[in-house]
């Protein structure tokens, strides 16, 4: 694997050259926060501003989540690990990016550090993928021979589990969220505008944050990001009071595959598996 | 008045504690640290650098109902929900959170209109503060030192606890503090001895540093109004953030809050819950017009807010540097930093 120094320096050296050649019009990549350990992601315009790009195993955002507020047709060009890279395919599939506006700086990469707790991030939380799923510059050497685990090992405990018991760890853990939005905000899929959540009318959860309410708010967001979840973990990462959100999704986007032999994100020509119809579809949900 | 305790009794004195009313204490979650009505004396941890959570909720819950009522075909039946907070003690509260106590006093107390809620819960509750550990180096998001206050600060406790090698010392700094130390039977008295330990620790408090600036009040208050109109820098300080509401319900001084009614078929609650100026639909109006439409806008009034129009109204800064919005912010916006280069605009 590329030093992440080394990649630091190409996000560097290639962000500058395309922003002076204006092929692009704005980089989305990392930069300095308030100290090493916490860097930001950043937008840059200028190609003096390259300078202050940064790349380490910190830079765990999923920087997919910022394309869609941008004027359509804008010239970008975005850093993107893995996951980063299918939530960026799962964009243009679903047509809220262009594919010919944009640019992607791809990082090769495992490893990558959760800040909060300093432990590696690996198949438990994300899709675990070394490679990015496409790129247009590679910002390091591909990785093979990466063997990490599955992404959905971590459901055996969870599938193991009895409906009632199930059900029961989910109440549990959702008794705990205090409605800051931050799962949502931080996701690369969640950009409805607006929001189910904050529709006055008709409102389909209590705004207040009762339990009824939080089940309907992340229910209905996992469900609704079903096949188009790209298992990239910044939801969980987000939550302020850490609940494994990423276990929903995971579990879903099992069962997507499953039934329609496509995971989210992977090919640009893919059509979102809730959205498409094929004969071949399986019908053993509605069994 | 001081008493000590040694450490290994700690269980019994949350026992005691707990026979006082109602116990709020630091518990340890699966990954995090934060205070919650105690049911098992062993479920209390007092080695925690600080909690995820402010522990503002004992005074101002996330949810408190305000009336309940059930509509009828031609007349509405209402109830007010009666305000009878027990007694109680929330145990283990670091010198930055005990300090934004008295900051939303202020507010809640001090503004002209008086807020039954928090003021009943506050008068009956004895705050035990909880000195932060000199040997554990301070987190690097933390700033409280830059708001005035220093790990051994006693402010807004009415009892101040400090860890020394093997017991708790525990000074009362209010008379509410000292009456519920008296009535602890379990604790010893302090020597002259232990009033010097307590003295000399109290002064090992000054040598934490944390993140430190030389903030005026008045200065950042006028500064901040200058730059207000300086959208360049504002959108470039905020370019990252994705709005969500999580630094302002971590953090202990922000007190927004939404009041709606909820209705299941006839039986209606009126609520108050934490809002944040963080959200889209906090300042939506029923026109559909939205005065803060944009992420920068949003996160300038939050900080405009407590650095320079609490400063005009309550004559304080509404923070405590307690760092929790930089550790909690999924994207590390770091309000230090953005104030940082306010000042130097």
């Amino acid at each position: 694997m590329t030093a992440m120094k080394t990649i630091e320096e190409n996000l560097k050296k290639e962000a500058k050259q395309l922003l002076e050649s204006g092929e692009v019009a704005v980089v989305i990549a990392y930069g300095r926060g308030f100290d090493e350990n916490h860097p930001m992601p950043c937008a840059i315009t200028k190609a003096e501003e390259s300078e202050g790009l940064v790349f380490n195993e910190y830079c765990t955002f999923n920087l997919a989540r910022y394309l869609p507020k941008y004027p359509p047709k804008t010239k970008i060009a975005i850093a993107v690990k893995a996951a980063d890279s299918r939530a960026v395919v799962q964009l243009i599939q679903e047509e809220k990016v262009r594919k010919e506006d944009l640019v992607l700086l791809g990082i090769p990469v495992t490893g990558m550090k959760d800040q909060k707790t300093g432990e590696v991030i690996d198949n438990r939380t994300t899709c675990n993928l070394a490679n990015p799923v496409i790129h247009d510059i590679l910002l390091g050497e591909e990785i093979h021979g990466f063997k990490g685990g599955s992404p959905y090992d971590v459901l055996a405990k969870l599938e193991a589990m009895s409906e009632d018991e199930r059900w029961a760890f989910w109440k549990k853990e959702f008794e705990r969220c205090t409605r800051c939005f931050a799962c949502r905000k931080a996701c690369p899929m969640c950009y409805c505008d607006p929001c189910f959540m904050d529709a006055s009318r008709p409102r389909w959860a209590d705004k207040s944050p009762t339990p009824d309410g939080h089940l309907m708010y992340h229910l209905t967001r996992f469900y609704h990001l079903a096949g188009r979840c790209v298992d990239c973990g910044e939801c969980s990462r987000a939550c302020p009071v850490d609940i494994p959100l990423y276990l929903f999704h995971k579990k879903v986007a099992k069962e997507c595959e499953a039934l329609f032999q496509q995971s989210a994100g992977m090919k640009i020509e893919d059509k979102p598996a809730m959205v498409n119809y094929g004969n071949q579809d399986s019908d053993e949900m509605l069994k | 008045m001081l008493k000590k305790i040694a450490l290994e009794k700690v269980g019994d004195l949350v026992s005691a504690l707990m026979g006082k009313g109602p116990l709020y204490a630091p518990v340890r979650g699966e990954k995090a640290v934060d205070f919650q009505e105690i049911r098992n004396p062993a479920d209390v941890t007092l080695d925690f650098y600080n909690t995820a959570m402010s522990p503002k909720s004992v005074f101002f819950p996330q949810s408190e109902d305000m009336i309940r009522y059930k509509l009828g075909k031609e007349a509405m039946e209402t109830e007010p929900v009666p305000i009878d907070t027990k007694p109680s003690v929330i145990l283990g509260v670091r010198p930055c959170d005990a300090k934004s106590f008295e900051i939303m006093d202020r507010h809640f107390l001090g503004a002209g209109v008086i807020d039954p809620y928090w003021k009943d819960k506050r008068e009956k509750t004895t705050v035990i503060g909880y000195a932060f550990d000199p040997s554990v180096p301070p987190d690097p998001a933390d700033f409280y030192n830059t708001l005035g206050i220093g790990a051994f600060d006693t402010a807004g406790s009415d009892i101040f606890m400090i860890r020394a090698d093997k017991e708790l010392l525990l000074k009362g700094i209010t008379e509410k503090g000292d009456r519920l130390l008296k009535d602890l039977a379990i604790l010893e008295a302090g020597s002259k001895a232990d009033e010097k330990v307590f003295a000399d620790l109290s002064k090992k408090g000054g040598e934490v540093k944390t993140r430190f600036m030389d903030l005026k009040d008045d200065a950042v208050a006028r500064k901040l109004v200058d730059v207000f109109g300086n959208k360049e820098f504002w959108e470039k300080v905020t370019a990252a953030c994705i709005s969500c509401g999580a630094c302002t319900f971590v953090c202990p001084t922000c007190y927004c809050f939404d009041i709606a009614d909820e209705t299941l078929f006839r039986d209606g609650v009126r609520k108050r819950f934490w809002d944040a100026c963080m959200f889209t639909d906090f300042t939506l109006e029923a026109s559909g017009h939205n005065p803060r439409p944009r992420t920068f806008q949003r996160y300038r009034q939050k900080v405009c807010h407590k650095y320079s129009y609490h400063v005009d109204k309550y004559g304080c800064i509404s923070c405590v540097g307690c760092g929790r919005c930089t550790r909690s912010c999924p994207v590390n916006i770091d309000i230090f930093s953005v104030v940082q280069s306010a000042m130097k605009q």
